[in-house]
């Protein structure tokens, strides 16, 4: 039974190692390191798409022209842009700390977040659809995922967003429909400019009193540095990009809740 | 086919189940068992969003991934309850993950599987009586933790 949370600040990070670094530690939770919040940010803009979803949803002729790479994750959730003013947060833990339904999993993962944001003077709340918001703005981008045996939770404190790049990632049927997905972005998603350093303290603090776990500073095994290394060449093929076959999906999401169809605008 | 209501679920008794994974196993057939999702398993994994099964004509080991779902955001594995080789899969559900919420026990059928072990039959809970014991204990374990509501 772990006793000890094993902290971990990798600050800035390339595009790739802001995805892969936390993989490999959830593959290393998975083989009995102790749970492990982590957190970096990633040095330049890139775009990260979900495990499910079609690299077809993504305006990948855009992402080229401008250099964005794109990688795709082993957890869920749509494409995102990504960049250096949103601090990426990870929770890994094995599975059988977890409990409840999916939905309960995911909710008590990222209660401690809620925890952080406040403390550093955010009025967040974790609303209906598991969204960390302020009102009716979403400030968090979170997935999960089960890699291995660990469960993953990830999210980021957004000090900066830029909405234009956010909007114009995603493939889109026609102009009016792209400045309609901008303006519900800018609605829906908000930045919080707050001390990085104080949420990383804080969520510290509150990940490890929910899990009962003394937090320590830590660094990766070798295992997980072996693990880092495979899975920065699986993220860099281009079968692994492309994924599996999905649904073509008949709109976009801005956030829980809130979606676009191709042809009006749905709030569900 | 015989089923019961018990405690609020419907549960088709005449089946058998994993339910450490939310699986029902249909061994009606002597050499192919066809595999879903069960009612517990649909009401704790949430209204599914995608469902990829892998091609058929794999080896599986008991508890192995034999595709992956998600449910809020949340990504997680559809294991196989047996060993043995994938023969079918669902098409539909995949198209329409929906599916297996709407129709677990018939068009939102997960996939089909040649054992490869028969032994690991007897590991599953099977029987009228002991399924909607199972079924019953499992229930009422859950409502206790909260994992279901009243």
């Amino acid at each position: 039974m772990a006793t000890v949370m094993r902290v971990i600040d990798f600050g800035e990070v390339s595009p790739l190692r802001s995805q892969t670094l936390w993989h490999a530690i959830a593959y290393g939770v998975s083989a009995g390191s102790p749970p492990t919040l982590s957190f970096m940010r990633p040095s330049h803009p890139y775009v990260s798409i979900g495990f499910h979803r079609r690299l077809g949803e993504l305006d990948l002729e855009w992402c080229r022209a401008t250099g964005l790479p794109v990688f795709r994750r082993m957890v869920g959730g749509g494409p995102v842009y990504l960049d250096g003013g949103q601090h990426f947060f990870q929770i890994s833990v094995p599975e059988a700390m977890t409990k409840g339904t999916r939905t309960q999993s995911i909710r008590a993962l990222l209660a401690p977040a809620v925890e952080a944001f406040r403390s550093v003077g955010i009025d967040a709340h974790l609303d209906e659809h598991s969204e960390i918001s302020v009102g009716t703005a979403k400030i968090c981008g979170h997935a999960a995922g089960q890699i291995g045996s660990a469960v993953v939770v990830v999210g980021n404190l957004i000090t900066s967003f830029d909405h234009q790049a956010a909007a114009r990632i995603i493939a889109t049927p026609t102009p009016t429909v792209a400045e309609a997905y901008l303006r519900l972005m800018r609605e829906y998603v908000k930045a919080t400019p707050a001390d990085p350093e104080a949420f990383r303290a804080a969520a510290a603090e509150a990940y490890a009193s929910e899990l009962g776990l003394v937090p320590e500073p830590g660094i990766m095994t070798k295992l997980e540095l072996l693990r880092l290394e495979e899975i920065d060449e699986q993220f860099q093929e281009p079968e692994w990009l492309e994924g599996s076959p999905a649904p073509v999906p008949t709109s976009v999401k801005v956030r829980a809740g809130i979606n676009l169809s191709l042809t009006r605008t749905e709030e569900t | 086919m015989s089923e019961q209501k018990i405690r609020g679920f419907i549960v088709r008794t005449d089946l058998a189940y994993d339910l450490d994974h939310h699986l029902w196993v249909d061994t009606s057939r002597s050499d192919v068992v066809r595999v879903g999702m069960d009612p517990l398993g649909v009401e704790t994994s949430g209204t599914l969003a995608q469902l990829v099964l892998h091609a058929p004509g794999g080896d599986y080991s008991r508890g192995q991934p034999v595709g992956s779902l998600e449910a809020e955001k949340y990504v997680g594995p559809v294991v196989t309850p047996l060993s043995g080789r994938v023969i079918a899969v669902n098409h539909q559900v995949a198209k329409d993950p929906g599916l297996v919420g709407r129709d677990p026990y018939g068009e939102g059928w997960l996939f089909e599987l040649t054992p490869s072990h028969p032994s690991e039959l007897a590991e599953l809970l099977a029987g009228e009586e002991e399924v909607a014991t199972g079924f019953e204990e499992r229930i009422r374990r859950y409502r206790i933790e909260g994992v279901l509501a009243e």
